[in-house]
């Protein structure tokens, strides 16, 4: 066999007829080496050092690794320092990590159960929401009022730029792709009723929902889960202060007030958005805004109206919630913010498609 | 703080100790390169690191490791792979070695069976065990450990010092701590510096056994005689 350049770490094995698996090494080990590769086998091997220079952590951590899996590893005939090494790792056991491995089914089982819990924490919080606002009527919630006048002007004034932007586009992208349609029929006049029917009835709201959930819900989840990381809502609680009426009632109300009438504010700008379009060379502003209103029926304008309620309700939510229950790390908190934004959007939808069929039925 | 000077013998362990305030932790990170004095020199390894140049510095902090005072593990990372980032950044051995590497350190310090867990899942006691793994990655020369017992019942805190001293033994690291717990330095550390507020200098350094005997500032005496014990 071909020795390897003086002072390089080395190891070889050998069987003897015993079946006794040796394992020699030598050299010296140091951490930047790269270190020997051998296959170690059997039940019964014996370590021995030929040659041996020094040594740091490299070593040790070398037998460890190929000796964890051996019954009966001899060490003895190494250093003694180094068999201190070994041994320690082998040694250093604490009573509070004693995990069993779960097998397939008891993770199944888990899974399920975390599941469950996962959305009994969800109707929980729905619960004291739903309480704290009964509370809060009858003046009895401890309520942060300031973050109440806070958050009407982060998540209301604030978002008025983006509503206006987001709302602007809509409307143009509509009656953009309206209009192409629409002259083919020679029916252009109808591009103002698809806009301001569309934007009062569904997108106005739908629109400022899913803005709530982008910007508010994510702000509202990682302002409340570095809450939790630094143990403030412990404190709240400590003095018999609830988080959720202390923190998320607050932010609630303020979000369900301010997201209907961002939605007004979009749906107004989305009519205006289409105008440019509609009246660049098929309508006039006069035809265009006649047809507008005459299409408007106070029950659509209703439509809308309940609904951005109930998104800006359901955007703020899911923030609190999600907030309420991050893990406490930086970790917990980042996936918090994304997944009030995705648990918003979702709800949202969902609630948008059960509107369609509630207010079917009523005939609105 | 000022007129601090002193030396450690190589392999020993040192604690600052002092009122709240006096500025221990202020001495170590400036003994560890984390900040540099505002006057006057911290030299580490004979090295001073304010005025160092990168790569020199990077050779002293190769060759030293720090425990922050709530372990400050990376929370997106295991704690494998914690113990294997100063190891991505200063060896370039080959992944699987500092795998294996990784897992003694753990080994070492009794979180073999945690190795693929998240810091947020693991106690305060097991979160310490796992910044001291780290701080350890390299074999370093000597490490600096802010509070360790900060935060820790006292058989978890007595756990750890033995810890501690079987690793200096073991890899004759030479150790710095800051600590306010009074029986842990009386069963760890081979020197002492008490750090006085009042006048922003040493008021005592020695084995701190002698800090309780007769003979010692009244104030160094007073601080050390509040630690009730057997």
């Amino acid at each position: 066999m071909s020795q390897p350049p003086s002072g390089s770490p080395f190891a070889r094995t050998e069987v003897r007829a015993d079946g006794l698996a040796v394992v020699t090494v030598g050299g010296d080990w140091h951490l930047d080496d790269t270190l020997p590769s051998v296959v170690v086998r059997g039940d019964r091997v014996k370590v021995i050092a030929e040659g041996l220079g020094d040594f740091d952590s490299s070593l040790p951590a070398w037998l460890h690794a190929h000796g964890k899996n051996i019954r009966d590893l001899d060490l003895s005939d190494l250093p003694a320092r180094l068999q201190s090494l070994v041994r320690m790792a082998e040694k250093a056991a604490f009573q509070d990590n004693d995990d069993e491995k779960l097998g397939f089914l008891e993770q199944f089982g888990t899974w399920g159960v975390e599941s469950g819990s996962s959305w009994a924490r969800a109707f929980e919080h729905i619960g004291h929401t739903a309480l704290g606002f009964a509370r809060m009527l009858v003046g009895r919630a401890k309520v942060n009022w300031a973050d109440f006048s806070l958050q009407l002007q982060t998540a209301g004034v604030d978002a008025l730029p983006i509503v206006a932007l987001l709302g602007f586009l809509t409307g143009l992208i509509m009656a953009y792709v309206g209009l192409i349609q629409l002259r083919q029929v020679g029916a252009t006049v109808y591009v103002a009723n698809l806009v301001s029917l569309a934007m009062t009835r569904e997108m106005g709201a739908l629109m400022t929902g899913v803005i709530a959930c982008g910007r508010t819900s994510t702000a509202f989840a990682s302002q409340l889960g570095s809450m939790n990381v630094s143990q403030e809502t412990d404190a709240l609680r400590a003095l018999g202060i609830q988080p959720v009426e202390y923190l998320a009632l607050p932010r609630i109300l303020a979000v369900t007030l301010m997201v209907p009438l961002l939605a007004v504010f979009a749906t107004f700008v989305g009519v205006f958005g289409g105008m440019v379009v509609a009246c660049a060379g098929d309508l006039s502003v006069e035809q265009y805004l006649t047809q507008a209103i005459r299409a408007i029926a106070f029950k659509s304008f209703l439509v809308g109206f309940l609904k951005s309620i109930a998104f800006g309700f359901i955007a703020a939510w899911a923030g609190c919630y999600r907030g309420a229950v991050a893990k406490r790390s930086a970790l917990g908190v980042g996936e918090a913010a994304t997944s009030a934004a995705v648990l918003g959007i979702t709800l949202i939808v969902v609630s948008d498609a059960l509107f369609a069929v509630i207010f079917n039925l009523f005939d609105l | 703080m000022d007129r601090l000077t002193f030396a450690l013998p190589a392999g020993k362990i040192l604690a600052i100790v002092g009122p709240s305030g006096c500025g221990k932790s202020t001495l170590m990170r400036a003994l560890g390169g984390l900040d540099a004095p505002l006057g006057g020199t911290a030299r580490l390894m004979g090295v001073d690191l304010a005025a160092a140049d990168e790569a020199e510095r990077q050779t002293i902090l190769r060759r030293s490791g720090f425990l922050f005072q709530g372990a400050a593990l990376f929370s997106s990372l295991t704690l494998r792979e914690n113990i294997e980032m100063p190891m991505r950044e200063f060896l370039r051995c080959p992944r699987k070695e500092m795998r294996q590497l990784a897992e003694y350190k753990l080994a070492l310090v009794g979180l073999a069976d945690a190795m693929d867990k998240l810091p947020s899942e693991i106690s305060g006691g097991m979160a310490k065990r796992a910044g001291i793994a780290r701080a350890m990655a390299l074999d370093p020369d000597v490490i600096f450990l802010d509070e360790p017992s900060a935060g820790l019942d006292p058989m978890s805190s007595g756990r750890l010092d033995e810890l501690i001293l079987r690793l200096r033994e073991a890899f004759g690291t030479t150790v710095v701590l800051v600590s306010h717990e009074i029986p842990s330095i009386l069963r760890t550390a081979d020197f002492c510096i008490y750090l006085d507020p009042e006048t922003g200098t040493m008021g005592a350094y020695g084995p701190p056994k002698g800090f309780l005997q007769a003979g010692q500032p009244p104030k160094v005496h007073a601080f050390f005689s509040q630690a009730r014990f057997d």
